[in-house]
């Protein structure tokens, strides 16, 4: 077996011995953890019965890469019960299941986290891989079925997730991360930035080479930067349908400052370092997509848009000193004018959005102010935005969200122009 | 008497072309020395503009927001402020030189002192200057953390991180050179305590409600605070 050991300083050889007994795989499967001793057991289960259904010949593993847990996470990934599979007709009881737990650290990391699984399936020559968050609370054994199969069966490198989702729900992604992703970047895939994800041991082999493990925002947020690095190694990407998505009550989807830190800044990030690949192409195309492109759901549900609004407010006010070093004047007055509208006549509208990006995108790259500062800064246009979004669609149907949103996709790609010419104005 | 006159004034026509003859090659030389001076020190100027250039400090000053309080303080760049600090400080000390070479002994006492104080100054000016940029950054941090926070007065939260600053600053550049050594720690211990003890007065009197909401909000029953808590869209 050849064993690339290039990075084997961050592998303890606890984790060494654990992989080296596994041997060769075809499927590896990892939780990255902190602390989620609650949940982590079903998610294990789960992954085990995903197997026993859809992958029965198949070796496989299990990979728990923790992030410091005082809750013995660890030790439920090692001690859950296997499921007994009543259909399995005794074929899965003539292979072993792996599970190896490891701890990249005593502080979470997800991009270190990233880094052992990736070192993980590079050693043990996985053929396809998947990551789950152990936060996932409605996680079965279809979705795992729908992420690796892409990679295992049909050759594809990178296999985005499609959820189902309330048409509040996934607003930064809507807004910003999928139209600016796909504009940038020319690939459709809408879940840039997901907690889960598939992907071909030749994908994981690529970024472990990648010289990059030391940035802060791959150390964050890595997985818009794989499936983004995927793009432009001209890797074979699609998305694949997994089902709702439902956050849990632990988990961090709804801190909007830590959210746009996280994805805003891994994007702008990953703008800066491709710049060479994205300035170069135009357009954009679809990707292969299994199931359907989307779902959205519209039952009723509680929202504060009178908070959100004042949020806006204030921060278009309190930081107009902050906006005008980032965004050009005409934008920054139009910001401000904007600003003083009626809350029920208030549209922050496609063309004001997609300018302001393109604005912040080239602050950004020129380093107008501090770059964490500079992502903070836009948390409260976000809010704007998001505001104006929910008063436009308070009774939209899915399907009119759907085009509003395809509309925002062009109005980025009709700009491009004018975040090329920002980007290299001096 | 006539010829006691004529002695004393021809005694001090001597002295003064004596005095002149000896002074006169000494300013020279400090002209000289002044020229030179305004040469090398311009050398200099070109010399730390290039390696501002090469070293890239303009684009640090721009990401730390130094550059940014320069302009707001309607200060050239910081490549420009370097080069004509550095311009300024060389053609200061071969002024001093100049002057000492005059050979005036309270001159000279005095330039020896201000030489003495050179060092100090030099370094009071950098921690003036780091805490300008120390201030400007955390205020800025200060500002965004409590408008994205939705708290009241964020400009209050800024400034008063920002004039903590400050203060710290002009107390620890004053000590460096040593001026009213005594009466500025004093003074900057007096004001700390009395800021501090009013914040908490005022937080305990006027913000019990405050301190309790925040106190349940960190400590409080997660579950009712669920409940409780209005709902923004998830953001992924």
């Amino acid at each position: 077996m050849e064993i690339s050991l290039a990075e084997e300083t961050f592998i303890d050889d606890n984790f060494l011995r654990q992989l080296m007994s596994v041997g060769e795989v075809d499927l590896l499967v990892a939780i990255p953890s902190h602390n989620n001793a609650n949940t982590i057991g079903q998610t294990v289960k789960t992954i085990e019965e995903s197997f026993q259904q859809n992958f029965v010949r198949e070796r496989v593993v299990i990979v728990n890469a923790d992030g410091g847990s005082r809750d013995g996470t660890s030790d439920v990934v090692l001690n859950t019960p296997t499921p007994r599979n009543p259909n399995s007709r005794g074929l899965s009881s003539l292979r072993t299941l792996h599970r190896i737990t490891t701890r990249y650290a005593n502080q979470p990391s997800q991009g270190a986290a990233f880094r052992s699984i990736l070192a993980a399936a590079d050693l043990l020559r996985a053929k396809a891989c998947a990551v789950i968050s152990p936060e996932s609370s409605n996680f079965n054994a279809t979705w795992l079925k729908n992420l690796l199969q892409p990679a295992y069966r049909e050759g594809f490198d990178f296999v985005a997730p499609l959820y189902s989702r309330h048409k509040n729900d996934g607003l930064l992604a809507r807004n910003l991360i999928y139209p600016m992703g796909r504009a940038a970047f020319g690939k459709r895939i809408r879940e840039l930035n997901s907690t889960e994800l598939g992907f071909s041991g030749r994908l994981s082999s690529h970024c472990l080479n990648l010289d990059v493990w030391h940035e802060e925002t791959v150390r964050t947020s890595p997985e818009a930067w794989m499936a983004i690095t995927a793009i432009s190694s001209g890797l074979r990407c699609c998305q694949s349908f997994v089902g709702p998505k439902v956050h849990s009550v632990t988990s961090s989807g709804t801190d909007i400052v830590k959210a746009v830190r996280q994805t805003v800044g891994s994007l702008f990030w990953c703008l800066e370092s491709q710049q060479s690949f994205w300035m170069e192409r135009a357009g954009s195309e679809a990707v292969p997509t299994f199931g359907p492109e989307h779902e959205l759901t519209s039952e009723p549900v509680r929202v504060n848009r009178k908070r959100i609004f004042e949020l806006f407010l204030g921060g278009a006010a309190e930081l107009s000193d902050i906006l005008k070093s980032i965004l050009a004047a005409d934008t920054h007055a139009e910001l401000q004018q904007i600003a003083t509208e009626d809350e029920r006549n208030f549209r922050y509208k496609d063309e004001l959005w997609v300018r302001t990006l393109c604005e912040f995108a080239a602050s950004y790259h020129r380093a107008a102010i501090d770059r964490g500062h500079l992502i903070q800064a836009l948390v409260p246009l976000y809010r704007g935005r998001i505001y104006s979004f929910l008063q436009e669609h308070y009774d939209s149907s899915p399907e009119d969200i759907e085009a509003s949103s395809e509309n925002l996709c062009l109005e980025f790609e009709r700009q491009r122009p004018y975040l090329i010419e920002r980007w290299k104005a001096k | 008497m006539k010829e006691i006159i004529l002695r004393g004034l021809e005694q001090a026509y001597e002295n003064m072309v004596h005095m002149i003859a000896e002074f006169l090659p000494r300013i020279v030389v400090m002209f000289i020395i002044l020229s030179l001076g305004w040469l090398i020190a311009l050398l200099f100027k070109y010399m730390v503009r290039a390696i501002i250039r090469l070293t890239k400090l303009d684009r640090l000053s721009e990401e730390s927001g130094a550059s940014q309080v320069l302009r707001k303080a309607a200060l050239p760049p910081i490549s420009e402020l370097l080069s004509r600090a550095f311009f300024w400080v060389t053609w200061l000390a071969f002024a001093l030189v100049g002057i000492s070479v005059l050979d005036i002994p309270v001159l000279h006492e005095q330039i020896s002192r201000l030489f003495q104080l050179l060092p100090e100054l030099f370094v009071a000016i950098l921690i003036l200057f780091v805490g300008v940029l120390v201030a400007n950054f955390l205020s800025r941090a200060a500002l965004l953390g409590a408008v994205n926070a939705g708290y009241r007065s964020p400009r209050l939260w800024s400034g008063t991180v920002r004039f903590v600053i400050w203060i710290l600053t002009v107390t620890m550049a004053l000590e460096q050179i040593g001026l009213a050594k005594g009466t500025v720690i004093a003074a900057f211990s007096i004001f700390f305590g009395a800021a501090m003890l009013a914040l908490a007065i005022s937080f305990g009197i006027g913000g019990r409600d405050l301190a309790r909401q925040f106190l349940e909000r960190h400590f409080g029953d997660k579950h009712q605070q669920e409940g409780e808590k209005e709902q923004e869209p998830s953001p992924l």
